[in-house]
């Protein structure tokens, strides 16, 4: 059988065996929940792996082992984790708005999982293939920051609320240069739905025809997760965890798993947007996905070994100050090289003539107005 | 230019990342613990794996190191030195240790000698006021217990020392 339409085969085939003694209706509503377990499981191992893989790239880069001591090379790790966050006491503050505080992680988890319902894995997989898919992904990616904020209100301490109030400052700054950054994508595309923008990435991917609308939106990703160089909600070293301060167990173990699912989400995005998404040659469809997500998951977490966390003025500044120009200008480009009409063939070096020119001068722009701060003796 | 030094940062910790797999213990995957014994410290400059895997592996301690207290024993005799005098007990800002001891004058001999490991705070003083070359600071820093009051008897004491293989006090300042 053919690899790459193995697992659409495999639900037309359950469906066959439901409805052979199931009315037709319960039979659909069946699959459809299939469906849903199969993503909902899938995320949860996902973010397993993930966890482990964090720790164990994160300490190599640093001259570190990372875990080790359970099971062989450390591998079990996570369910280690998982067992003890599960068992863990679940502690409410006095102070806290009761409801909001347990609403919180599973306003936040839920968004987090809905992404995945309009993902192209591959091919043929690809669970709704809706045409609005882009703006949806962005939707969903908002509801987060209201989560954050209820979590912040709602725990009924100063550092919680310090990092809610961050994390909405910084998701909505971050917000308007990613759209920027995904609507030449969808102009360029001539398209929303996700499927078609991948299948438009001939024969070169988003990322190469326009390099700095896929620059914006790495940068803008990892902003949209929190991770570092941007997690200033929840920086350790200035307001201890930020929003999730006061949660414990499998409340807490809630915001663990929606940040490692949004993060392996934006790297889809980046991967099915500016990467190529599925395709590839030779293997089936999904492995390349997962090839390709796995390489941008593992730069973000290179981001993270390397750099060291901007201040929230800095990090504001460059969203509204040079994200949004830039995304603009970006923009502006994109949609004369669509309007122009150029033909086929002259398409790809319009897009890099204009990206080159907009490239040297935000360069020359970052360089001029940079603030020369270096010890001497570190230059 | 800008960029430039994020660049440089990027490098460096991805040349470090990769050199882990290469330079310092030279074991492609982490093994749990070697027998070579204690790992060399990474100076400065360094790259590569240094991990010290704790409990399989420990560093020596430098030895003016102050960790329990430990009685010593006469080597020729094999007994403890202690005369219980009580010079420790007065001398202990905190008031761990409990001489206890039986008889008057001459005949006092030393019963019990209760160190409490909770209260220490490793000062040494209680070693420098001893005449009789009895007590002394040793090595043993895995002190943790289940519960509050952890408190060290003779026994206790004469073990940590016997397993020190010092006889001396003061033998680290010499
Ligand atoms: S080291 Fe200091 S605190 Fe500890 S028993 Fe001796 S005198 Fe007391």
């Amino acid at each position: 059988m053919d690899l790459e339409s193995i697992f659409p085969r495999l639900q037309e085939i359950i469906a066959q065996w439901l409805s052979s003694f199931l009315p037709g209706w319960l039979a659909e509503l069946l699959v459809i929940l299939m469906v849903v377990l199969a993503i909902v499981l899938m995320m949860v191992v996902v973010v397993m792996v993930l966890t482990l893989l964090e720790r164990k790239i994160l300490g190599r880069l640093q001259d570190r082992i990372g875990p080790n001591r359970v099971g062989p090379y450390g591998v079990i790790q996570p369910v280690a984790d998982t067992l003890k966050l599960l068992f863990k006491e679940d502690i409410v503050p006095e102070k806290a708005d009761k409801l909001l505080h347990l609403l919180a992680p599973i306003i936040i988890v839920v968004p987090a999982l809905m992404v995945w319902a309009v993902m192209p894995f591959g091919k043929k997989l690809v669970a709704a293939d809706l045409n609005i898919a882009v703006l949806y992904v962005i939707a969903l990616g908002s509801v987060t920051s209201i989560a954050i904020l209820m979590a912040g209100w709602g725990s009924g301490n100063k550092y919680s609320l310090l990092g809610g109030f961050r994390a909405v400052a910084q998701l909505f700054s971050y917000e308007v240069p990613m759209g920027l950054a995904v609507l030449s994508v969808v102009m360029a595309a001539g398209s929303m739905s996700l499927q078609s923008i991948v299948k438009a990435q001939s024969p070169l991917p988003f990322a190469f025809v326009q390099p700095i609308a896929f620059l914006i939106y790495f940068i803008c990703g990892v902003a949209e997760v929190n991770r570092s160089p941007f997690d200033l909600p929840e920086a350790e070293s200035e307001i201890i965890a930020g929003y999730h301060i006061e949660y414990t167990g499998v409340k807490f173990a809630m915001f663990f798993l929606a940040e490692y699912i949004n993060t392996f989400a934006v790297s889809a995005m980046v991967v099915t947007l500016f990467l190529g998404g599925w395709k590839g040659p030779i293997l089936p469809s999904y492995v390349w996905f997962f090839i390709k997500v796995a390489i941008v998951v593992y730069v973000f977490f290179w981001l993270r070994a390397s750099f060291p966390r901007l201040r929230i003025d800095q990090l504001l500044n460059f969203a509204w100050k040079f994200l949004v120009p830039l995304g603009m200008v970006n923009l502006l480009v994109t949609g004369i090289v669509v309007k122009l009409n150029v033909p086929v063939w002259l398409t790809v070096p319009a897009y890099w003539a204009g990206n080159f020119v907009i490239g040297v001068i935000a360069l020359y722009l970052l360089t001029r107005f940079t603030p020369k701060k270096t010890p001497v003796s570190l230059r | 230019m800008f960029g430039i030094g994020l660049m440089k940062g990027l490098f460096t910790t991805v040349k470090h990342g990769i050199l882990t797999y290469f330079k310092g213990y030279k074991h492609p995957f982490p093994k749990r613990y070697f027998t070579e014994g204690p790992a060399p410290r990474l100076e400065p400059e360094g790259v590569g794996l240094f991990t010290l895997q704790y409990p399989e592996e420990k560093y020596k301690m430098f030895p003016r190191f102050r960790g329990a207290l430990m009685h010593l024993r006469d080597p020729e005799t094999g007994k403890p030195r202690c005369t219980a005098c009580g010079a420790c007990a007065l001398a202990c800002p905190h008031g761990v240790i409990e001489v206890v001891a039986e008889g008057k004058g001459k005949e006092r001999k030393l019963v019990d000698y209760r160190y409490n490991l909770g209260r220490c705070i490793f000062c040494r003083l209680c070693v420098e006021t001893c005449r009789f070359n009895a007590i002394e600071m040793s090595h043993e820093y895995e002190l943790a217990s289940y519960d509050k009051d952890l408190v060290l008897h003779l026994e206790d004491l004469l073990k940590i020392g016997d397993k020190s293989g010092v006889s001396e006090k003061d033998w680290a300042w010499k």
